[in-house]
């Protein structure tokens, strides 16, 4: 052999790489790509909410989408006194005879304005109250976590409930949010003195 | 290789964050997904757990691979919102002036008589909720309702975009990806007739002329007549009948699977796919 072999010999052989630069343009593509791309996922991607489908973009764009409730709701009203009166109230609105009274054709229910019933609803009751001649005495428990859309709900649904003989008027989420403000001296559930000295217009 | 823990980091991290992205992050957001109590306006919940006999379709459904043909996925590109005005109230004249503000060329004269009326289509949420605001004002009602575009709905296909809640008691979710044949996901709205359903499967032909789909003849039993013939026997166009004395009746997997086609429907509104119901059910009918 005249040629020593490359392997070994010539290290330089191969030819190291020039260590050629980026192109600074391919960078700065790179770079308003992004740029563009985060955008258009800002816009778009709904930030991986499990409720955001599309056509949606944003859960705030799913938002005005959503079905109303204009207080009349007499099925949103079923719904929550399902949820919450039932217990004691029980469907049939009749109450518990001694424990609990009854919102069948009540005379608290059915006055021409709701003052009282949305005070009762907020705050609850306790002590003495007088119901179509009966006696009781028993404590209610405060409601104001409900949403006023709620509150107004459930109160048109139990006062305008044909079938238990009600019919008073419809009562408004604005009339409840009135109300918030005004009960907010007074923390504790009202007796029913108390309510029978507020104007129920109030 | 130099620089194997560094390639070994690289191949590491990707793989990783593609498990956190594709496994692990959608296991967290709805992987425990609950029925949906949140539906507006009922008490109703959903979905509801397939009664026994539609439950077993499931498993007809799935042996007999008909998701290879049949997808059980509507999509939808938007949504549109109509303006229905349901009363007028008593007062005419400022109805009146809203209508004609709106230059829609109707007038109440007209319109008394033939509520509820469409008097916008296709509009933004913006534009509808301002008209159903002023026709408030002016002492009518008009209702929004909420209209899903896109070409599956423009097929028939269903009434909104189906949403990962709509599939809580598929196992496994047979979303299919490929549609030889309609999609399925709202059949149980569109064809409710489990009759129309027993002689498809039996000769599909029979029910759409031109159907590719194959006939799935051994879900079904032919049978000599002896004495009464069955009241389950399958009704069938002429030259579908078997010999005289012969008839036909469905196996129980032919009901079971029929079952399952009637359970298929998303026709809820849910919070994350608002729609508005129907106003009145409409079957699609289905060509003879």
């Amino acid at each position: 052999m005249s040629q020593p072999s490359q392997h070994t010999s010539s290290p330089a052989a191969e030819s190291p790489s020039q260590g050629a630069a980026v192109p600074i343009w391919l960078i700065v593509l790179t770079v308003m790509l992004l740029y563009v791309g985060a955008l258009y996922f800002d816009d778009h991607g709904g930030w991986f909410h499990p409720q955001v489908y599309g056509p949606y973009n944003s859960f705030a764009e799913l938002e005005p989408y959503q079905p109303k409730s204009d207080g009349s709701s007499f099925a949103q009203g079923r719904a929550v006194y399902g949820k919450t009166c039932v217990a004691c109230h029980q469907a049939s609105g009749l109450g518990t005879p001694g424990q609990f009274p009854p919102l069948c054709a009540s005379e608290w229910v059915n006055e021409a304005e709701p003052g009282r019933v949305i005070r009762a609803v907020l705050n609850g009751l306790q002590g003495p109250i007088t119901v179509k001649g009966h006696d009781f005495n028993n404590v209610m428990v405060p409601w104001n976590s409900l949403s006023d859309e709620d509150i107004a709900a459930v109160i048109t649904f139990v006062r305008q409930n044909k079938e238990w003989g009600n019919k008073a008027s419809a009562v408004t989420p604005a009339q409840v949010q009135a109300v918030r403000p005004k009960i907010k001296a007074h923390p504790a559930a009202f007796t029913a003195d108390e309510l029978l000295k507020i104007s129920p217009a109030d | 290789m130099n620089n194997g823990p560094l390639v070994f980091l690289a191949a590491f991290f990707a793989l990783s964050a593609s498990w956190f992205g594709f496994v692990l992050t959608p296991q967290i957001q709805i992987g425990r997904q609950q029925q949906e109590t949140n539906i507006v306006n009922t008490a109703e919940m959903y979905p509801q757990l397939r009664p026994g006999i539609a439950h077993q379709g499931m498993e007809v459904y799935r042996a007999n691979n008909c998701a290879a043909c049949h997808s059980q996925q509507v999509g939808q590109t938007g949504v549109v919102v109509d303006l229905v005005l349901t009363e007028t109230g008593t007062n005419l004249t400022a109805v009146d002036a809203v209508l004609k503000k709106m230059d829609a060329g109707a007038n109440v004269a007209g319109l008394v008589s033939g509520l509820p009326k469409t008097i916008l289509s296709g509009a933004t949420m913006d534009a509808a909720d301002t008209l159903a605001k002023a026709f408030k004002k002016a002492g009518a009602k008009a209702e929004t309702r909420l209209v899903s575009v896109g070409p599956d709905m423009a097929r028939g296909w269903g009434l909104r975009r189906t949403v990962a809640a709509d599939y809580l008691y598929d196992y496994p979710v047979m979303l299919g990806s490929l549609r030889v044949g309609p999609d399925l996901a709202n059949i149980g709205l569109r064809s409710p007739d489990a009759n129309t359903h027993l002689n498809h499967l039996y000769a599909p032909r029979s029910v759409v002329s031109g159907s590719a789909m194959p006939s799935y003849r051994f879900l079904f039993e032919t049978r000599k007549i002896s004495g009464t013939p069955s009241p389950d026997a399958l009704q069938l166009p002429k030259e579908f009948t078997p010999a005289a004395g012969f008839e036909i009746v469905p196996k129980p997997e032919a009901r079971q699977l029929v079952a399952y086609l009637l359970s298929l429907h998303s026709d809820t509104p849910l919070y994350e796919a608002p729609m508005s119901a129907p106003v009145a059910p409409k079957p699609i009918a289905v060509a003879k």
